[in-house]
């Protein structure tokens, strides 16, 4: 991984890191990707994916309106919102 | 005191649900060093103790009636401050109660407080805690495990006998193995995962601790339900698993592992597993070798798939709908100093790891194959439940380390989950449980069970515990 590929992955994460500590970051994350390729020794072709492990179909509910209207309780969790409204820095210029 | 003395001693009047949580509170300040607790809500737990003294009779036969109880701080509880020990959620106050808290509220238990834990659940070690490390009870300087590292040390100090975790990768067993009490981790899907704060969702499950096999049950039984709120959640036949305790599964076949020595177990470790196997044996069950040489490879496939839903379940905290927000001049700022802000090192860690394998152009080499190793761990267990009732092993490859052993070898803490991640790929039940000590420190082993066979488990674990005293040593 070189410097510019840690940017890019930081990005898409959405994390920062300071340009400095970039060698020490990339130096962690191969370290435990290291470990991941150890998977590469075994023979997988037969073996598909599993996504859980118990296998389970979707489980759908009846469109049905129910009372958990619970939207000023979040409201007033945002760490800044007015009415009914989420507020966050200007998007369009 | 266990979970079973306390309750009936409540039930028969000798104590009442007041006494019993101010003795929690003694307990809790006797301890305060440990840092078990984010918060503790005194008054809050007297009051309730003093309304169901008032009210026994509603009380005093429900599963968990009167008793105290303290929960992972990972559970969301209604107008009570829930972190998941990060300075994200430092001051996030839930509008809604999890199910299991809910559960064990409507089954009588006082909640005493919420325990640290290491951040979003990530860590064997609590270390990991924006509010600082928990200390085993039994040698300070050692760490108690993790990630319910403080709901372990919390029953293992005797604050309370009964409390609640969660095991994505290990994280009831790996600390109920290192504090010395017993701790299972159900089948994936018996207990519902509604206002669990999720880190890897397929693996996610919560789960009971308590210094024996009965307090496990009882506690299961007040846990588990059928919830609409979580589609994961299974439909089953209920069981009462305390009643289940008395029932008779007769001799049993228990899978062992072909040369598990050779997986990097410590002597004190193996030496424990050699004992029980014989005391097992002098129980009337019989051993039977399991060829399970792709054991190693769980690891890696665990740190692909668990870092993935990592990173698409934590992309939530946006410093917009909830938890901390920086200070910032643009969207893409608040985003990212929010966040670089309010995880810490090892969460963003993992974050970036499962970001990275989920990206175009390297899915298939990493994720896809990762849900390939899952799929072969799962079809070797079902091979192995043709021919045997339990899988018998240690829970760790250790007794509790030294703080801060992370730095020198981070991949070392890694593979301290080797012999628990197994049975959450497969999403299977299992159990850790004492049984021997070394250095005056615990050692656990683990039954892992087929799919719904938590009174099997429970069951095995209970006769063996009638039989042996490993679960009732304390510390001093």
């Amino acid at each position: 991984m070189d410097k510019i590929e840690l940017k890019n992955l930081l990005f898409l994460a959405r994390l920062g890191a300071n340009e400095k500590d970039y060698l020490e970051l990339i130096k962690k994350l191969e370290n435990t990707l290291q470990l991941i390729d150890q998977m590469n020794e075994v023979d997988l072709e037969k073996f598909e994916p599993l996504n859980n492990p118990l296998e389970l179909s979707n489980v759908s509910r009846a469109d049905k309106e129910n009372d958990r209207n619970a939207k000023r309780d979040f409201l007033d969790n945002s760490p800044r919102s007015d009415e009914d409204y989420f507020i966050v820095p200007k998007i369009v210029e | 005191m266990t979970f079973k003395e306390t309750r009936a001693q409540f039930r028969a009047k000798k104590v009442s649900a007041k006494e019993l949580v101010q003795d929690s509170f003694k307990n809790i300040n006797k301890h305060e060093e440990l840092n078990i607790f984010i918060s503790k809500f005194e008054d809050d737990a007297i009051a309730h103790a003093e309304h169901i003294d008032n009210n026994f009779s509603d009380f005093k036969d429900l599963p968990i009636g009167g008793i105290p109880i303290a929960h992972k701080d990972i559970f969301c509880t209604k107008g009570k401050k829930t972190t998941c020990a990060s300075k994200m959620l430092e001051s996030f106050v839930p509008p809604y109660d999890s199910t299991v808290t809910r559960n064990c509220y409507e089954a009588g238990s006082i909640m005493i407080g919420k325990t640290n834990m290491d951040e979003f659940a990530m860590g064997s070690s609590n270390e990991t805690s924006f509010f600082g490390p928990v200390k085993n009870p039994w040698q300070k300087s050692l760490v108690p495990g993790g990630s319910s590292g403080g709901s372990a040390a919390c029953i293992a100090a005797g604050i309370t006998s009964i409390s609640t975790g969660t095991d994505t990768g290990g994280s009831i067993r790996q600390p109920a193995a290192l504090c010395g009490i017993t701790g299972l981790k159900p089948t994936y899907g018996l207990i519902s995962r509604w206002g669990m704060i999720a880190f890897c969702s397929s693996m996610d499950q919560a789960g009971p601790f308590a210094k024996d096999a009965f307090g496990c049950s009882a506690l299961l039984d007040a846990m588990s339900s059928f919830d609409t709120k979580d589609s994961t959640c299974t439909k089953r036949q209920d069981k009462n698993f305390e009643a289940s305790l008395v029932n008779d599964f007769g001799k049993l076949r228990i899978g062992v592992i072909k040369g598990i020595e050779d997986f990097g177990i410590s002597e004190s470790v193996l030496k424990a597993y050699e004992n029980t196997k014989d005391v097992l044996q002098q129980m009337g069950h019989s051993f039977h070798e399991l060829d399970f040489s792709e054991l190693s490879s769980g690891i890696c496939s665990y740190y692909v798939i668990a870092p993935a839903e990592c990173s698409s379940n934590l992309s939530r905290f946006d410093g917009v709908k909830y938890g901390h927000r920086a200070k910032a001049e643009n969207i893409n700022d608040l985003y990212l100093i929010s966040r670089s802000e309010g995880f810490g090192e090892e969460v963003q860690k993992r974050i970036l790891i499962g970001t990275y394998v989920l990206s175009a152009g390297f899915y298939d080499a990493y994720y896809r194959k990762a849900q390939r190793v899952r799929r072969m761990i799962k079809s070797k267990f079902d091979k192995f439940f043709e021919s045997v009732d339990l899988v018998f092993l240690p829970t760790t490859l250790d007794q509790a380390f030294k703080m801060n052993r992370e730095s020198s070898d981070p991949n070392k803490m890694y593979k301290e989950d080797l012999l628990t991640i197994p049975a959450n790929l497969a999403g299977l039940p299992a159990i850790s449980f004492p049984n021997g000590f070394s250095n005056n420190l615990p050692i656990g082993a683990q039954f892992i069970g087929n799919y719904f066979t938590e009174d099997l488990i429970l069951n095995t674990t209970n006769k063996f515990q009638e039989v042996t005293d490993w679960h009732k040593m304390t510390p001093s």
